[in-house]
């Protein structure tokens, strides 16, 4: 019983094996330590193992090329390609912001599309961000903490990269459902063009980010605990500033409030006696 | 493939708006040379960090020195004008949360000294990106202007690439408003050296994380 080869099924079965690679790797490299253990990385163990494994992907492949293509592209033609992908992404942006109600955000984005198709050629040149507008980045994850889902833990995906729960099962649920900001280039039958124009976003969001891939090797004390630090603030801040506005973050557990819990120096324990012994003389 | 381009794509941001940030508080230092008879510390807090922002563009535009990466050049301007206006010890000790009463005064100073050092590299590398357009926009102040800790936010817009949202966190001293924290599109820098600090003291000791942060700096 032979079943007729379709792309769909060519895909899943490389992604199944791809799938198996990444599960003997990740037992491979085993479980880190957890050393100071964070709620929102429950999982923390399993994502350090994922990172490393992306990270030696990236290191091994994607970076490379995303050198090699940053060094021959000619910076203007580099900054084209860059406007007119996240122009189609201002597309997905626009209908999330409409998703979530934020009409003046939706007509600012869909106003941004325009003019940038327009005169900005095709979206090659960023005129609106030169004349101030600034972009408003938008997604379903977004759209989903707006309606109300909790991020829930954090979570590395295979290849993927940082996401949460919720931040996951948007990305995976629109790209199934064939709502997602890449679906109009998945529909050209045109095989090698559609892959082409594929790996040229690949490689293009790759390049985008060396700068910012050399300020964390430089800056982080550890990338992974940067990196997620930087994702849940992010996304939170995204959420937060949707709704009513975000509270800058509270970091009284240093000021006037002293927090003992896991203190056991000298003055705890000579603190604590006291307590209970006054406690006993009522 | 395609997913990982797009699940990477918040965070690429976040990462070259982060390089932004930096670069906006050293800007917000070299301006403070220019505009010391201008910027009043004392004022309502937009204007404050309106007047600093502002003079520290202009001379950031001007210093041929300072934009090629030149390291002394750029030291100077941080220790001239920047430090004036942060309360950096403050941004420490939050850092560093309950361990910092662990510490003694000496790793106190050593812990301020090398995280200094950290964020100073890093504006070195975002001193090369300004361009002649870059302008800073304060939006309109949100809270209670009278309260002793404020959040002003502004928009960074550049010639050359996307505009970027910065926050300011401020508080009121007897020497007027000294900043201490900042935030890149969402991300405030404390917050995000938090756990990194708590995990180094916990491995390491507080004299480990002094001493991670200062290999960083080499």
């Amino acid at each position: 019983m032979k079943i007729p080869d379709t792309p769909s099924l060519s895909n899943a079965k490389r992604l199944v094996r791809l799938g198996s690679l990444l599960g003997a790797t990740v037992l491979a490299t085993g479980c880190a330590t957890v050393a100071h253990p964070n709620p929102d990385d429950p999982w923390e163990s399993y994502n350090r193992s994922m990172f490393a494994f992306n990270d030696t992907v990236d290191r091994a492949l994607l970076k490379p090329i995303a050198m090699g293509y940053d060094q021959l592209m000619p910076d203007p033609a580099q900054t084209c390609i860059h406007n007119v992908f996240s122009n189609l992404g201002d597309v997905w942006s626009a209908i999330n912001s409409f998703l979530q109600g934020r009409g003046h955000d939706f007509f600012n984005t869909l106003g941004r599309v325009l003019f940038n198709s327009t005169m900005g050629l095709g979206g090659c040149i960023d005129v609106a961000s030169m004349n101030g507008a600034k972009r408003i980045p938008n997604d379903f994850g977004v759209t989903l903490g707006v309606w109300g889902f909790d991020s829930g833990p954090y979570v590395v995906l295979p290849i993927l990269g940082s996401s949460s729960v919720r931040d996951g099962t948007a990305t995976l649920g629109t790209f199934a459902a064939g709502v997602s900001p890449v679906t109009p280039v998945f529909e050209i039958d045109n095989v090698p063009l559609r892959n082409s124009i594929i790996g040229l976003y690949a490689v293009d969001t790759r390049a985008s980010l060396l700068d910012a891939d050399k300020l964390v090797n430089e800056v982080a004390l550890d990338r992974y605990s940067f990196i997620r630090d930087a994702y849940i603030q992010r996304r939170n801040a995204q959420v937060n500033s949707r709704r009513d506005g975000a509270a800058p973050p509270d970091y009284s557990d240093d000021g006037s409030l002293p927090d003992y819990s896991d203190d056991v120096d000298a003055a705890d324990t000579g603190a604590s006696p006291d307590a209970g012994a006054s406690k006993a003389a009522q | 493939m395609y997913s990982f381009i797009r699940s990477v794509f918040p965070l690429s941001g976040i990462l070259r708006l982060a390089a932004a940030g930096f670069l906006s508080l050293s800007w917000l230092a070299s301006g403070a040379a220019l505009a010391e008879s201008r910027v009043d510390a004392s004022s309502a807090p937009n204007d404050f960090v309106q007047a600093v922002a502002d003079n520290a563009l202009e001379a950031v535009k001007k210093d041929r020195a300072v934009k090629s990466g030149d390291m002394a050049s750029i030291n100077k301007v941080i220790n001239e004008y920047v430090l004036p206006y942060v309360n950096f010890e403050k941004t420490t000790r939050l850092a560093a949360g309950r361990y910092w009463r662990q510490a003694t005064p000496q790793q106190q100073r050593d812990l301020v000294e090398a995280f200094k050092g950290t964020l100073i590299r890093t504006y070195s590398g975002a001193f090369t990106r300004v361009d002649q357009k870059s302008a800073f926009t304060m939006l309109p102040f949100r809270g209670d202007a009278k309260a002793d800790d404020v959040v002003v936010r502004s928009t960074l817009s550049q010639g050359n690439g996307p505009s970027v949202g910065i926050d300011y966190r401020l508080e009121r001293t007897a020497q007027g408003w000294k900043i201490y924290d900042l935030n890149v599109e969402g991300i405030w820098l404390i917050q995000n050296y938090r756990n990194q600090f708590a995990q180094q003291i916990t491995q390491n000791g507080i004299d480990g994380l002094i001493a991670a942060l200062n290999q960083n700096n080499r």
